[in-house]
């Protein structure tokens, strides 16, 4: 089968702790962020994804077994039913801690032929990183992801809660220059403007 | 024909994302109007500016608002797919970012006429920029009581959540839509005539109103001018109203969003992008990756409008319109179609999960060199299987693109499987190998 499908391998797949080892890490904010998205909803089951983007901003920007049992036990659900959910969707960082940047590159078709493969070389070449790899600082981490829908900017790339392009190297020089000069991680930053955006201003 | 920005009339305006803004340009002049009208005048309106769905599908919006129960049994809910994920697509970004306002009081006219007091809009993972404009709309319109309990003193409630999707483009079929929202995998769900319509049991097997997030965007524009109004534009179409948003990406000199009124040319959108660039046009892709490709001579005959597109042999779709240039390998553009759609099958149907990637290794077997006498044959049957036999209409869409290349450019296959290179030479093409 071709590299470029994106299929799951067991080793991204988190582990689940044993039930009596499960240690709540969801801090005093991110417990009362999930008590007002439990409002939203008529039940709740379907408080998993904002729970899984609590989960992976808390257990800092990727889920593992640990942040997934929690996210399941909090909305009294069953671990692998939570499990499944997060493994279905692309957003959610399994297992693997990400660099502290996580380069997304739209590789789809207005991308495709606007030439984002030199780009995707080109990051190769500064930094040694392919699809699903991570520089050895842990600063960043490439993926070739699937159409970002900003075509009118393509080539174009994600990352944190930002699209930059069109690209060319100078931009990508100037963005992952950037990035070096930004201590904060923009994957953790991604998942907390997600889980922002479920809240209202102010709890009615 | 030039632009006819209706619903992106105030997008450049950097105030219409505040509430003070959008009622300076006379915003919510359609939701007032219509809390003094009765509910189903207001359905009436929609359905004589002929509005149809936005989306892709081209359904029209006032069957679905009409199908809700008339006397309220219990919960019931307005969604808005704001999942946009089309390959080509990035006219809802545009709305959620610039004119957030737009969704937020159509989805609300929505549900005074439903009789409905709750509503999702459930926008992509990805688009945090839209769901920051959309949640400070939400917010202002709370503060100011144009959501809430009693809205603007009428009896009416409406309560507006925002649920973010975490990355799947089949989350974009209504059904998976309803899925993920329910917190479950983004896989669709069995329909009409299997399973009662959405209008009957959708979100929580409760009575819904699903549509796009230009088709909510309508509704206020619509009920402040008046259905005639909005009929009265693309009135040269069989049965296309309105206008419609088209992202014209690809090879193009100016990519953007072009809002144009329906029977409008091909021809024309072209040139509202500044043409072709980087050598003569070669074929485009109207609707989004999933409709089927049409070459030049296709452009110059094509009309914008639900049933005019069909004579070209393609569709309106959600209005991603991609040309490309001469130097585009169709082969490799066909390739990275089928990629995308192997991807993201979500895997519930077998016909989708298997063939769209036996499409893959097809393609690649003739894009390496490999390519066997009757693989176009091959390539044809596997897509032909998929197309009408997959559980939802993402198996379609995997298989148009291809059924659709092999008709208009069987030279191209026909070559690549017997000289084991492309028709297509130059530095472009090599752009383009992966």
């Amino acid at each position: 089968m071709s590299d470029r499908i994106q299929l799951a391998t067991p080793a991204d797949r988190p582990k689940a702790p044993r039930a009596d080892e499960l240690q709540l890490r969801f801090s005093d904010v991110a417990v009362a962020e999930l008590d007002e998205i439990k409002t939203h909803y008529p039940d709740l089951k379907s408080c998993i994804l904002p729970a899984l983007w609590i989960a992976q901003r808390e257990y800092g920007g990727y889920l593992t077994g640990e942040a997934i049992a929690e996210a399941a036990h909090r909305l009294n659900r069953a671990y692998a039913e939570v499990e499944g959910v997060a493994t279905f969707y692309t957003m959610f960082n399994m297992a693997h801690k990400p660099g502290r940047h996580k380069l997304e590159l739209c590789t789809c078709l207005s991308c495709h032929v606007c030439g984002t493969y030199r780009i995707r070389d080109l990051i190769k070449q500064k930094l040694g990183i392919g699809h699903g790899e991570t520089t050895a600082d842990g600063m960043f981490t490439m993926e070739e992801v699937e159409c970002l829908n900003a075509c009118d900017r393509a080539p174009c790339m994600q990352v944190g809660d930002s699209y930059y392009g069109p690209l060319d190297e100078a931009a990508l020089d100037a963005l992952l220059d950037k990035l070096r000069a930004t201590p904060e991680s923009t994957v953790i930053q991604m998942a907390d403007a997600i889980v922002k955006a479920h809240l209202p201003a102010v709890t009615k | 024909m030039a632009e006819l920005k209706v619903l992106l009339e105030h997008a450049e305006n950097p105030k219409y994302g505040a509430l003070d803004g959008y009622l300076a340009t006379g915003g919510y002049a359609g939701l007032n109007k219509a809390l003094g009208m009765e509910k189903q005048a207001v359905i009436d309106e929609i359905k004589a500016s002929g509005l149809r769905g936005r989306g892709g599908a081209g359904f029209p919006t006032w069957i679905k608002w009409n199908g809700l129960p008339k006397e309220k049994r219990g919960p019931q809910y307005i969604l808005c797919n704001a999942d946009e994920g089309e390959p080509g697509t990035f006219k809802d970004k545009l709305l959620l970012e610039r004119c957030p306002f737009l969704v937020v009081e159509g989805m609300t006219i929505a549900g005074f006429a439903t009789n409905t007091d709750k509503g999702y809009i459930y926008i992509r993972g990805e688009f945090i920029d839209g769901a920051r404009a959309v949640r400070s709309a939400i917010d202002q319109a709370y503060a100011k009581g144009y959501l809430g309990k009693n809205i603007r003193g009428s009896g009416f409630d409406f309560d507006l959540y925002i649920h973010m999707g975490a990355g799947s483009y089949e989350c974009g079929e209504e059904t998976a839509l309803m899925s993920s929202l329910m917190g479950e995998r983004g896989m669709p769900r069995l329909k009409f005539p299997h399973a009662p319509l959405p209008t009957v049991a959708g979100a929580w097997e409760k009575p819904t109103v699903i549509n796009n997030v230009e088709t909510y965007s309508c509704a206020p524009l619509i009920i402040a001018k008046g259905g005639t109004w909005y009929a009265s534009m693309g009135a040269t179409t069989k049965n296309s109203r309105g206008t419609k948003i088209f992202s014209v990406c690809g090879h193009v000199n100016k990519p953007a969003n072009y809002e144009v009124e329906f029977g409008t040319t091909l021809k024309e959108l072209l040139e509202l992008a500044g043409g072709i660039k980087g050598g003569a046009l070669k074929f485009c892709v109207p609707g989004g990756s999933s409709v089927p490709m049409i070459n030049a001579d296709g452009v110059n005959a094509g009309v914008i409008g639900y049933e005019e597109m069909s004579e070209v042999k393609s569709m309106v779709g959600s209005g991603g319109c991609m040309f490309f240039n001469e130097h585009t390998c169709v082969v490799t553009y066909i390739w990275r179609t089928a990629v995308f759609y192997a991807n993201e099958s979500c895997g519930k149907c077998t016909p989708c999960r298997e063939g769209t990637k036996w499409l893959v290794q097809i393609l690649e077997r003739i894009r390496s060199g490999g390519g066997k006498e009757g693989d176009a044959e091959l390539l044809k049957d596997v897509a032909s299987q998929i197309d009408g036999r997959s559980f939802c209409p993402l198996g379609d869409a995997a298989a148009w693109p291809i059924l659709a290349a092999l008709r208009v450019f069987p030279e191209e296959f026909d070559y690549y499987i017997k000289n084991g290179k492309s028709m297509v030479q130059g530095e472009a093409q090599l752009a383009m190998a992966p």
